[in-house]
């Protein structure tokens, strides 16, 4: 597939000449594509290393063996007791120690994310773009919703019992949006520009452009994006009072959904203007956003901003609706983020593309599910698959888009669209192309 | 792009004897500016955020609708947060689902999309220490990247004593309308967000004052686009970092 760009190794927002390809819309989109802003392109750039862990287990390997098995991972809780019944996507493993002199960030959050950057080859090659850039050089945007509140929680119980908080509670290092991006930076020795971003369950796909924002700008030679999020008390009941968990293993996009499950996880990604030495890699092509401008937890009916995000994420790549080859839905298996979503697929692809959700398998892990639903897709894109969509039996009447409910192993996508809708009808659509 | 220019700023600071200090224009809350629905409903950060945003927009002569939005906090809804995490802790604990997506770090940006009917893209980002000069980074790169214009809101609601004792007080937020490029008349023009020495830093009163509300990292930007300025740089954090801009008001 020929690129679209014509920019040089050093990819800079200054040496796009290319014309943008507009995406083809459906003629019932004309009234979207006059409010819609101008897309001027963005560089594509190269992910040269990820790695994820989940309820899957603690690597990539570990997480493409269960896609292509499509066993749910979702399993009763086990970090603290709740007053309903539901199922999980837990990281069952020990989580390594954080060291003495950064104790002060130690939380569920941070662990999670450390065990990400020490698992297979990660860690070294942050490293090597370290020394191969500069530490100054090397920034890092991670996507979270609730960051270390777990451990805030377990304070809290103190706090009611004794009236003061414990002695080793540090509210800014472990329970704030940044808390676990500022405890990388130090671990890792970045010198970088490094921020949080906390949009709910688009995070960690706002990240994704954020950092791609970062090496257009030249303000970075490489991009360090995490994705993590750990279970807590608080979204467990906050969706539980949302009458939005379900009993029951999740199942998206099918008519016996009873409701979302709740899981955790981190994912990294290291993200490098495109040279000579990674054509290998896949490409992060682009990142649509959008605002819903409709409610706080509900999705606009007719996913009107979902369509925008995927518009724009299109439009930014100068790709059409047709070169996509699989959608991963956010498919939360909420009946309305379903519905909503597969209206607004059906609306901007006139012929849409086979779609999955993987929720079913390793639950919605909310903040880190941008980030940890691109390594899913960039595993498609490597390892040639199609994801399926765990749990899914009875397909939705109302859900008009191709949902495949097995995996494929003999359809090899080159490009790959991934969702990532949250609360205040936040949405961020992720473009993913094969090297 | 060389430059960004700051097309309008708005300051809310709801305790007034800070207020009455400061060496820019600042506000009470504006209850104006917060749609009738949401009053009851809505938290002092998200209030204070709609507030300066919203003088800011004016002082642009800026519809909200049409800008993209980075919305900054190194706390967010802390005080919602609180309140939940208090009932967690209970044996009966019920939390409201109202309260519990009004926790989000993005309320305050998501309820402004949906007041102003705004469908750009709207972020929400924290940096601790560092969050004014990542907002203006994220601000800077989104400008350069996509040109066009948008607002920046930084802010933070007072947080709770036992949380963090002696940090997270006044109550503070600050509003910035930015365009890519030169643009004439402008408040002024802002270069690209870059780390300096220490030295070059916030007084020691200021630093003292931003070490326990970091949001107040706005302050020396705030005070020179209301008495102008001069190729001279400016730090836009209180922290080690080192984070500043230069500013112009004759490029």
């Amino acid at each position: 597939m020929a690129r679209k760009f014509n920019c040089n190794c050093f990819g800079r927002v200054e040496e796009v000449t290319s014309k943008l390809k507009v995406a083809r819309l459906n003629v019932q989109l004309t009234e979207l594509e006059i409010t819609m802003p101008t897309c001027p392109p963005i560089p594509p750039v190269a992910i040269t290393a990820y790695q994820c862990v989940s309820a899957a287990g603690d690597d990539v390997e570990a997480l493409l063996q269960s896609l292509i098995a499509n066993q749910s991972c979702l399993k009763p809780l086990r970090l603290f007791d709740i007053p309903f019944e539901t199922v999980v996507g837990e990281v069952a493993s020990s989580l390594p120690d954080i060291r003495t002199s950064l104790k002060a960030y130690d939380c569920r959050n941070a662990r999670l994310a450390l065990k990400a950057l020490e698992t297979g080859n990660f860690r070294a090659d942050v490293e090597y773009a370290m020394a191969r850039y500069g530490v100054g050089r090397v920034g890092l945007v991670l996507g979270t919703s609730t960051s270390g509140i777990y451990n805030t929680e377990n304070a809290y119980a103190h706090l009611l019992r004794d009236r003061s908080m414990p002695g080793n509670f540090h509210f800014q290092q472990t329970q704030t949006a940044q808390a676990t991006a500022e405890f990388l930076q130090l671990e890792l020795g970045l010198r970088g520009p490094w921020y949080g971003i906390s949009t709910a369950c688009s995070s960690s796909a706002k990240a994704l452009g954020a950092a791609q924002r970062l090496l257009a700008a030249d303000m970075c030679d490489a991009v360090l994006v995490a994705g993590v999020d750990s279970l807590c008390r608080l979204t467990l009941h906050g969706f539980h009072s949302l009458q939005l968990v379900s009993p029951m293993a999740c199942r998206p996009m099918d008519i016996d959904r009873q409701g979302i499950s709740i899981g955790e996880g981190a994912a990294l990604l290291l993200l490098e203007r495109l040279s000579q030495d990674n054509a290998k890699h896949p490409r992060l092509l682009a990142v649509g956003e959008s605002s819903d401008a409709y409610h706080m937890s509900a999705p606009h009916p007719e996913g009107a901003g979902a369509v925008s995000s995927m518009d724009m994420a299109l439009r930014l790549a100068g790709r059409a609706v047709d070169e996509v080859d699989y959608i991963n839905l956010h498919a939360t298996a909420s009946t309305l983020n379903d519905q909503a979503e597969a209206k607004a697929v059906a609306r901007l692809f006139p012929n849409p593309p086979p779609c999955s959700g993987v929720k079913g398998l390793l639950g919605h892990t909310l903040g880190a599910v941008g980030a940890v639903e691109s390594v899913i897709s960039l595993l498609a894109l490597q390892r040639g698959f199609l994801p399926g969509t765990c749990g899914l039996q009875h397909p939705d009447p109302q859900c008009y888009c191709p949902v495949i409910s097995a995996p494929r192993l003999d359809l090899h996508p080159r490009l790959v669209l991934s969702n990532a809708f949250g609360f205040g009808g936040n949405n961020a659509s992720v473009l993913l192309e094969a090297a | 792009m060389e430059w960004m220019s700051l097309l309008g700023f708005g300051a809310c600071v709801p305790d007034p004897s800070f207020r009455a200090g400061l060496p820019f224009p600042a506000f009470d809350i504006n209850r104006d500016a917060i749609p009738p629905l949401l009053r009851r409903r809505t938290s002092q950060a998200t209030q204070i955020a709609f507030s300066a945003a919203t003088v800011a927009c004016s002082q642009a002569c800026r519809r909200p609708a049409a800008l993209p939005s980075i919305f900054a906090s190194v706390v967010g809804e802390i005080q919602t947060t609180d309140l939940l995490c208090i009932e967690l802790a209970k044996p009966e604990g019920l939390i409201s689902p109202s309260s519990f997506h009004n926790s989000v770090q993005n309320t305050a940006s998501g309820y402004w999309s949906i007041a102003q009917q705004c469908i750009h893209p709207a972020s929400a980002l924290a940096a601790g220490c560092d969050t004014f000069a990542m907002a203006l980074l994220e601000a800077w790169c989104q400008l350069a990247c996509q040109g066009s214009e948008l607002l920046l809101v930084c802010y933070d609601e007072t947080w709770p004593e036992y949380l963090a004792p002696g940090r997270g007080e006044p109550a503070f937020a600050s509003a910035l309308v930015l365009a890519a490029g030169v643009v004439e008349d402008s408040l002024l023009h802002i270069g690209r967000p870059h780390r300096g020495c220490k030295s070059e830093g916030f007084q020691p009163v200021l630093a003292s004052l931003a070490a326990k509300m970091p949001v107040l990292g706005a302050m020396p930007l705030l005070s020179l686009a209301t008495t102008g300025g001069d190729g001279q740089n400016v730090p836009i954090s209180p922290a080690a970092s080192g984070w500043q801009v230069k500013v112009s008001t004759c490029v």
